[in-house]
């Protein structure tokens, strides 16, 4: 192949299944809706929580302090979730994701801690309607009404994992991995089938820190491609 | 179904998401080379396998991914408590394990 004919661009795990191309705006009859987050950058921070002079270099180059268990954290940079002691997932936009990860390398010099760009390997499932605890309860075992904005706990879904994030009352956040994301979906579409399930137009960012970092990047469709 | 608590996530969680790690403080001969082939094939192989109170190590793998150790009794299948490692170490000693 000549380079002339290679271009490559950003593919989100869920493109294949025409989401953007189906998505309507959602209505109240419509008691669960969901979509893809698109493209968003997933940075793995390694450290141990417990190292001050790893707190402060995350603080100093993110502006955000480490979260507690089961929480997360949300500024300009992104919002940084609590994984274990020692490990976070930061999400930011694919924008800012290459300055910070080079803040980040330089600011843990010295320092038993790593940054890594997951960025190819996860993808968000936005779920929301007024149903949307009861479908979470049909896919898992976690008792996800008490889950309260701030949180952010890691659980089963069927046969695969993943992060859970109630960013505000309309929604949750689902973080999945790339090669689970297709599963995934076909889990939540057909669990939430009796609610008059549909894929939804993502709305205007509010207070959602995660929608927040994926503006701008909505209004390309599908056909537009993101240079890499 | 368990109920267990996770030291680390500080909440208690479904079975689901954990892994049964096998029996925990399992004491590795000090000196590898100087142990007989029947102590390094107790260290290897051999478990207690009780009835009665239990030493087990599980992982929260679809959480935190930590290991620590929980208190099980295998007869009543009530658990005692969930500890890190060094805390249930420190524990597991006290109560005079070997």
């Amino acid at each position: 192949m000549s380079d002339a004919l290679f271009q490559p661009y950003a593919r989100s795990p869920l493109d294949p299944l025409d989401l953007a191309g189906q998505a309507v705006r959602p209505s109240p009859e419509n008691g669960a809706w969901a979509n893809e987050v698109r493209l968003l950058a997933y940075l793995t921070l390694r450290g141990d929580s417990a190292d001050p002079a790893y707190a402060r270099a995350v603080r100093t180059v993110c502006g955000l302090s480490l979260p507690d268990a089961g929480r997360y954290v949300s500024g300009v940079a992104g919002v940084l979730l609590w994984r274990s002691p020692n490990e976070c997932l930061l999400l930011t936009s694919r924008r800012q994701a290459a300055s910070l990860r080079v803040a980040l390398v330089e600011a843990f010099a010295g320092l038993l801690a790593e940054v890594v760009d997951q960025s190819g390997g996860l993808t968000t499932v936005y779920l929301a309607g007024a149903e949307q605890v009861t479908v979470l309860r049909h896919m898992g075992g976690y008792d996800f009404g008490s889950l309260e904005p701030g949180q952010a706990i890691a659980t089963v879904f069927g046969k695969t994992a993943a992060v859970v994030m109630r960013a505000d009352a309309h929604g949750v956040h689902l973080i999945v991995r790339r090669s689970f994301a297709a599963y995934l979906w076909a889990l939540l579409a057909r669990s939430a089938r009796p609610y008059a399930f549909t894929v939804g137009r993502l709305p205007a960012a509010g207070t959602d820190p995660v929608l927040c970092l994926q503006e701008g990047a909505t209004v390309l469709d599908r056909q537009d491609r993101v240079a890499v | 179904m368990f109920l267990i608590y996770c030291p680390y996530c500080k909440a208690t969680r479904e079975e689901e998401e954990f892994h049964n790690a096998g029996e925990a403080f399992i004491a590795r001969p000090a000196d590898p080379e100087a142990a007989s082939d029947e102590e390094w094939g107790d260290y290897l192989f051999m478990r207690k396998n009780p009835k009665g109170w239990h030493w087990e190590q599980w992982q929260h793998a679809a959480g935190c991914g930590r290991v620590f150790a929980v208190k099980r009794h295998t007869l009543s299948y009530r658990i005692a408590g969930s500890w890190t490692l060094a805390a249930g170490k420190a524990l597991f000693l006290q109560e005079g394990g070997v």
